[in-house]
């Protein structure tokens, strides 16, 4: 079956902290990529994490939950993690869920650096 | 825990061949890696298989008396014994050769035999039958997983609510396509009294048992929660909420809308944990989208406060709610189904009943992915308020 590269994450180290840049999809078939992406770099002891979703087009509740969990990750850490430049489509399904509620979500990458 | 050796049968009507085992693998033999069994022809063969059903190889030579080699293996292939043979044949034959091989033959050796390529012969159809039955043993047990998941289906599906009876106040139908054996999508109808009427549409995060299990535990908590001491949607899902929280260190999560409609004025009280709004498909096909209530999905956060909304329906409306397998739904050029494409379709289903508007979403949705696989449960339920039922007091 033809499968796609639906999913890549990139990582920008900073002085503050690592930016992920979640480029695609994130379903229940892509999230593995994420949730690697994010245990990498727990393990690599950078706890404070922006994810900028610029480029995120989909994520699905599977996606939610790896989002979560990278939340309580870096906050077990002593870290955090921040979620920025979402496209309106992807604002809606934080908003249906309530997760914009839970995570801290900022327009921008500059914003979310503001805040650290 | 000791390896048992290796059974191989070798079958040979002169001596020469025992031997050469005998002697060229006693070590192995003492160590009890290999164990050889000798019969003298085809016949004597299938004898000793037959009482032997540890034998998975066997050596044989092609002319023996009363049966030769290449019958026996005929016989071998029709019988359901799992016995890999390997021919032994005078050098050049190929004709033999190509027939032992046709009739099944793993592999074969010339005389006169090289001591090295025989014990690579034996060793590379140990290998083999080792390899298949792991094959065999992992199908085994693929197998049994495949028929405790059809048992879990049953269950899952045993615990939908049943059709409640027609009659002239309300009208609910819902419909529900899983796309693994079990599903992480939930709905449930039940009467909390006399005239409210209780609608549930939920949503796992994830797919397959993990999901399954968690929706089983959520219905079940949802209707406790209800039958304990009703007051509101929002007070129940609190309380739901609270407990799910309290055992679940996995952030596997539910959206999750619950509604309660007052049969006998058409207000429907309800609150929205996360969950897609529901629609409200008027008498004059408009399609409304149920206001949001602002809460988070279940599971995740304890205390979290969950509030409540009220929505008139009027008689002859119809309540519908989905999960998000309708609208993402993708064709097999991953385009979505969209919520446009779902608010038109109601449109065009107005003063129909609930049966007909859940099947014709659904077939809609099926015929919109075509031939693309289903990544997602699909499920959808349909509510119609008919008329305004009187409670004699």
């Amino acid at each position: 079956m033809e499968e796609r590269a639906k999913l890549s994450v990139e990582a920008e180290q900073s002085d503050k902290a690592t930016i992920l840049v979640v480029i695609g999809r994130v379903d229940g078939s892509s999230v593995g990529i994420l949730e690697s992406a994010v245990q990498e770099q727990i393990n690599a002891g950078h706890k404070t994490l922006i994810f900028d979703f610029k480029d995120l087009s989909y994520i699905s509740s599977a996606g939610l939950r790896a989002l979560l969990i990278a939340a309580r990750l870096t906050q077990k850490e002593g870290g955090k993690a921040l979620f920025c430049a979402l496209a309106e489509h992807i604002a809606e399904i934080f908003e249906i869920s309530g997760f914009n509620e839970i995570l801290d979500i900022r327009s921008t990458r500059a914003d979310a650096f503001g805040a650290l | 825990m000791g390896k048992s050796p290796t059974h191989v049968l070798v079958v040979d009507d002169e001596e020469d061949l025992e031997l050469l085992v005998r002697q060229k693998f006693r070590r192995r033999i003492r160590e009890g890696d290999l164990k050889f069994l000798f019969a003298h022809n085809g016949k004597e063969a299938l004898e000793v298989l037959d009482e032997n059903p540890e034998v998975y190889l066997v050596l044989s030579d092609i002319n023996m008396p009363v049966m030769d080699g290449l019958t026996m293996l005929g016989q071998l292939a029709d019988s359901e014994q799992d016995v890999q043979a390997v021919i032994v044949s005078a050098y050049g034959d190929m004709k033999n050769i190509r027939t032992a091989m046709n009739r099944g033959a793993f592999d074969f050796l010339t005389k006169p035999i090289d001591f090295n390529d025989l014990e690579v012969t034996i060793e590379k159809g140990i290998k083999h039958v080792q390899a298949l039955q792991i094959a065999l043993d992992t199908r085994d047990r693929l197998v049994a997983v495949k028929q405790e998941l059809e048992m879990a289906r049953e269950v899952q599906m045993s615990l939908q609510p049943k059709e409640l009876p027609a009659n002239d106040n309300y009208d609910v139908k819902a419909a529900i396509i899983s796309a693994k054996e079990v599903g992480g999508d939930l709905y449930d109808f039940f009467f909390i009294d006399e005239s409210r009427l209780g609608l549930v549409i939920a949503d796992v995060s994830g797919k397959g048992v993990p999901a399954a299990l968690f929706t089983t535990v959520t219905r079940a908590l949802l209707r406790a929660a209800v039958s304990r001491d009703y007051s509101t949607p929002s007070d129940c899902l609190m309380l739901v909420n609270n407990l799910l929280c309290e055992s679940n260190t996995s952030c596997i999560f539910i959206t999750l809308f619950f509604g309660v409609l007052d049969l006998r004025t058409g207000e429907l009280s309800y609150s929205n944990a996360g969950h897609n709004p529901p629609r409200v498909l008027t008498t004059d096909s408009k399609v409304e989208v149920v206001p949001k209530t602002n809460n988070l999905v279940l599971g995740i956060q304890p205390g979290h406060a969950y509030h409540n909304k009220q929505v008139q329906l009027m008689p002859g409306d119809t309540l519908f709610l989905y999960t998000d397998g309708i609208t993402e739904a993708e064709d097999s050029k991953s385009e979505e189904f969209t919520e446009s494409r779902l608010d038109e379709k109601l449109a065009g289903l107005a003063n129909t009943s609930s049966e007909r508007v859940a099947t014709e979403i659904v077939d809609a949705v099926q015929e919109f992915v075509g031939d693309a696989p289903q990544s997602d449960d699909i499920t959808c339920m349909a509510a119609r308020f008919l008329a305004p039922l009187t409670v004699s007091s």
